[in-house]
């Protein structure tokens, strides 16, 4: 429990000495947060990981071989993942529910089995070593970009795309019947999903040595990690998903004593018992379920919020 | 007052300095006394890895256990913590992070793998803490840890060592000694493309076989996660080769080495790093038998420490059925390892007040190791690099091995 | 060329097994089994447990590991699904509870150590493992230059004869028109007095052992059984097979998997092998794009 006493007594000792771990905090909640855009326009899409891959390749490739300034390299990545979601998004938005999920799981796999293990730029399977990577000075950066991004994403859902979302989620041919352009919001929302999910890939990048392209990192296996988050957090507004990515991220390292190797099978048991007691996530729907400050800005709107 | 007070403290900085001279190096063998130093080691506990992980770390309790019962480090006691990074990169550099900052260690060991020490040293160098590898036999780990095909940068690594002998020179030792034994004239290599050590070593046989006459008939390349490895290794058979290279490690040698007798195929199996543990040995069974591999270790060798070393390894440690258990190569190179940073700890003159001071002390110390261990004589190279004796051995069919050459080292 | 086509045959038995299992539970749940993959590792771990640390012959052994399977299959419904269904939990819920029960079983076999809590159940950890050629009878013969193993060989007729059984069984008998009564509408199916949540139970049971049988296959015919081969082998070719065929439809899932095996195939020998790795999800994509209820699945219904 050292890790806690850490944080309690000494949060500036803490900073500096787990700089990776509250980068790798930041990251997975950009995921979530990504995860969070599709959910909320009742998409099923398990593509983030895919989309990863491509912001944090184009972004390496270009650092070491056209040696641009790293924001030109991220921001390449995400535009070319948000043109590659508009084609996918073209084929297989029509799909709905677990199907949806399944195409999607075929788009990773077939991009990272068949598209980047055998192009010999990326390295094939090896993958590329980055040794321009700053894993101390970029968490700031990482930090930032998730408030910027939480910030963003809390304001659209208030605004009228997050109520068309809202609308589409609940009931598709309700929402067309209305006269809201499904097809459109739902391509916004794998869009915008896409661009960050190659933005966090690019972050992510930036702070290893290394790309790899195996399993844990660009396949089935963390699209499930970045669904879990979501999920378990709630994906009824924003911070959910970043509360899922915080908890499940974090969970690791407290649990992580010496000679204790049953992490993984607490970590199971935790996220069964939360889902079946808490199937709305930690955060549930109305927010969290705890007191709100006075100050706090009510939805006009709302479920009423589960205790 | 104030006189009083100044003299006190006058006093008091002479009686402390006094005391402080007293314990320089010279002759006072408990200069760290109540101190700790504190190591962290990164090994594949689990996983591809985890078939050679558990030995590094059976080798390295030991030897801290020896240390610390014989009166520590000039009275400092060694704490070693073992942390399984399941032989998967990202989790291998995550904790490199952990143990640096988090738990402060003065150095690190490991890890297991080549393709971990990928994202594990570029980082330890980055927060200039030493790493010791105990185990990784690839190519650009010591002393260019952050060359890429795209950069070519070979600026030396300051803080990353290894006392696992390389491939570069393992590999080409045992070809060189089967083809001057049996001269065979054609071979295929099968190679793990997506792991940088089965990918690194097949390189170097490619670049080995022109020289000794042997024609390399085909290079097939899989990926390790392939449940089946049959399609490719019926290409192998079917062209016939005298040799079949196998510079895998984990369960995939012992697959390969199945599959080919099965498919009719005589012919003798050449590898790499990735044979020389009892696991693989066992795991290939009767369908290993010969096949060779150059070792850093072999356990008969009559080096100085080294059958005190067996001896202790086989009183500590019991297998399934309490018989005692033999230590291999990686059992080795981690009780060497722990031997080489008590002695360069030994010499540092730590602190134990300036953890960045005392680590760059530590790495100068270590370039200047000269020990016996039972790999033999150790010294690093300019290069942070291991020179020593190679043992050829081949495994004996029943979970061993037995020597056929002994190659001092050059 | 021959020998790789035996392979292709072999492989494909395997996956469709594995999906016929991972397709049953979709057609009457409507919920993807995320532990299938799970259940199919165990099966093989636990047989292999029994013959080599309890010292059982291998078919006392086999009849055991299937069983402890069809357990499993009891416990996903107990623990992962009925208290969702209980509390009118979101689908969505079931595929992370499924999920969490996988990570469980991974992550006990997995630290199955001597001396540690799990030795009764797995010593060897995260190793590789095979069975020794000497508990599992395996005459292996040659014939027109082909290797022909008998643990190979016996997949497809025990496949075969499985996957018949399950389609007489939910054509032709009470239980199997009970358990497509609650696929088609399950609160109908209540309403005509049938026990919605036996047959639930039901489903999964048959389910685990179905992927408990494909396991053991695996672990014998391959050589290879480590904690991981339901989610580096299985886990993902699963889902493109019940795609290929059609979410719910076990002559699909057949069909299917032996479709996947044969592309699989032509793929490697085109290609190589990254490229047989990713076939199967270019075919999936496509499938899905182009006719997403597969060859044998029913138009995908509006759900209103």
């Amino acid at each position: 429990m050292d890790f806690i006493t850490q944080l309690l007594t000494d949060p500036i000792g803490f900073y500096n000495s787990h700089t990776l771990l509250i980068a790798n905090i930041g990251i997975n909640s950009i995921l979530a947060a990504s995860m969070f855009v599709v959910l909320y326009s009742g998409q099923l899409s398990l593509a983030a990981p895919g989309f990863m891959a491509i912001g944090a390749y184009t972004s390496v490739l270009m650092e070491l071989y056209w040696r641009t300034p790293l924001a030109l390299d991220i921001a390449a990545g995400t535009a070319l993942a948000s043109v590659v979601a508009l084609l996918v998004g073209l084929s297989v938005l029509r799909l709905r529910g677990v199907f949806l999920a399944i195409a999607t799981i075929g788009f990773i796999e077939a991009l990272r089995l068949g598209v980047i293990l055998n192009l010999p730029i990326t390295g094939e399977g090896l993958g590329l070593q980055n040794p321009k990577a700053d894993p101390l000075g970029g968490v700031n950066m990482v930090l930032v970009a998730l408030v910027l991004v939480v910030f963003l994403l809390w304001r659209l859902t208030k605004g009228r795309l997050g109520h068309a979302w809202s609308a589409i989620r609940q009931d598709e041919l309700a929402a067309m019947s209305q006269g809201i352009d499904v097809a459109r919001y739902k391509m916004l929302a794998f869009i915008l999903s896409a661009a960050l999910a190659a933005f966090a890939g690019g972050l992510e990048a930036h702070l290893n040595f290394f790309v790899d392209p195996g399993d844990a990192q660009y396949g089935v296996t963390r699209a499930v990690q970045v669904l879990t988050f979501a999920v378990l957090g709630g994906s009824g507004n924003i911070f959910g998903p970043v509360v899922g990515a915080l908890f499940l991220t974090t969970l690791p390292e407290i649990l992580r004593f010496q000679g204790f190797n049953y992490r993984d099978i607490v970590s199971g048991v935790i996220l069964i018992a939360v889902i079946i007691f808490r199937p709305q996530g930690i955060v549930g729907r109305g927010g969290l379920a705890i007191i709100r400050p006075r100050w706090w800005p009510r939805a006009q709107v709302s479920a009423p919020s589960p205790g | 007052m104030k006189g009083v007070r100044l003299v006190s403290f006058l006093v008091g900085a002479i009686i402390i300095a006094a005391c402080g001279s007293t314990t320089t190096s010279g002759g006072n063998t408990n200069t760290y006394a109540g101190k700790v130093i504190k190591l962290g080691a990164i090994l594949s506990i689990t996983g591809a890895g985890g078939v050679y992980g558990p030995q590094s770390r059976d080798g390295m309790n030991l030897a801290v256990k020896q240390i610390n019962a014989g009166g520590g480090i000039l009275g400092a006691t060694i704490t070693l913590t073992i942390n399984d990074d399941a032989s998967l990169k990202a989790t291998a550099a995550q904790l490199t992070q952990t143990l640096i900052q988090g738990e402060q260690d003065l150095a690190l060991l490991g890890p297991t793998l080549s393709n971990s020490a990928v994202g594990a040293h570029p980082l330890a160098e980055s927060l200039k803490t030493p790493i010791l590898a105990v185990s990784t036999t690839g190519i650009h780990i010591v002393p260019d840890c952050n060359w890429s095909a795209a950069t070519q940068d070979t600026t030396p690594c300051k803080y990353v060592f290894r006392d696992s002998l390389g491939e570069e020179t393992a590999i080409p030792d045992n070809i060189k000694s089967y083809a001057g034994d049996k001269h065979p004239a054609t071979g295929v290599l099968l190679v793990a493309q997506d792991d940088k050590f089965s990918s690194d070593g097949g390189q170097i046989v490619q670049n080995t076989v022109g020289q000794y006459g042997i024609n390399l008939l085909k290079v097939i390349k899989f990926n390790k996660a392939e449940p089946d490895l049959s399609p490719y290794v019926t290409q192998a058979v079917q062209a016939k080769p005298d040799v079949i290279f196998i510079t895998s490690l984990g369960g995939i040698p012992a697959k390969i080495m199945t599959e080919a007798r099965k498919q009719g195929w005589t012919g003798q199996f050449l590898g790499g790093n990735g044979f020389n543990t009892a696991t693989v040995s066992a795991q290939a069974g009767a369908d290993g038998l010969g096949a060779r591999s150059a070792s850093a270790w072999y356990l008969g060798n009559t080096f100085p420490s080294n059958a005190e070393f067996v001896s202790a390894y086989r009183s500590e440690y019991k297998d399934a059925n309490g018989n005692p258990k033999d230590p291999d190569q990686f059992a080795a190179q981690g009780y060497a390892a722990i031997n080489i940073l008590a002695d360069a700890a030994k010499r540092a003159g730590l602190t134990f007040t300036d953890l960045a001071g005392d680590r760059d002390k530590l790495r100068a110390a270590m370039e200047k190791v000269n020990i016996q261990t039972p790999l033999g004589p150790f010294q690093f190279t300019s290069t942070h690099d291991v020179k020593q004796t190679v043992w050829v051995i081949a495994m004996d069919g029943k979970g061993g091995f037995t020597l056929v050459h002994q190659i001092a080292g050059s | 060329m021959g020998q790789q086509l035996l392979n292709a045959i072999f492989f494909g038995s395997i996956y469709a097994l594995f999906a016929v299992g991972y397709t049953l539970v979709f057609g009457i749940l409507d919920i993807l089994n995320l532990a299938h993959s799970a259940v199919f590792m165990f099966g093989a771990a636990i047989t292999y447990s029994l013959v080599v640390n309890h010292g059982q012959s291998f078919w006392v052994a086999c009849v055991l590991g299937v069983g402890a399977c069809a357990v499993m299959g009891l416990v996903i419904e107990h623990v992962c699904l009925r208290p969702l269904r209980r509390r009118r939990a979101p689908p969505i819920a079931a595929l992370i509870s499924t999920i969490g029960l996988a990570l469980i079983i991974v992550a006990a076999i997995e630290q199955g150590r001597p001396g540690t809590f799990f030795a009764w159940l797995w010593v060897d950890g995260a190793n590789s493992v095979s069975f020794p050629p000497a508990a599992v009878p395996n005459p292996t013969w040659h014939v027109a230059g082909l290797t022909l193993e008998a643990s190979r060989i016996a997949i497809i007729p025990i496949s075969i004869v499985l996957m018949l059984v399950l389609g007489y069984v939910m054509r032709y008998t009470q239980v199997g028109r009970g358990l497509r009564a609650v696929a088609e509408n399950p609160r109908a199916a209540r309403l005509m007095g049938l026990n919605v949540d036996r047959m639930i139970t039901l489903t999964l049971v048959i389910s685990s052992a179905l992927g408990g049988v494909a396991g053991i296959l695996f672990g014998v015919s391959l050589g290879d059984i480590s904690p991981y081969i339901g989610r580096d082998n299985v886990e993902v070719r699963g889902l493109a097979v019940i795609v290929l065929g059609g979410m719910g439809s076990i002559p699909g899932a057949v069909v299917g998997g032996y479709l996947l095996g044969l592309i699989e195939l032509i793929a490697l020998l085109a290609r190589g092998s990254s490229a047989r790795d990713g076939i199967a999800f270019a075919a999936l994509f496509l499938m899905l794009v182009l006719r997403p209820q597969g060859l044998f699945g029913a138009q995908l219904r509006e759900k209103v």
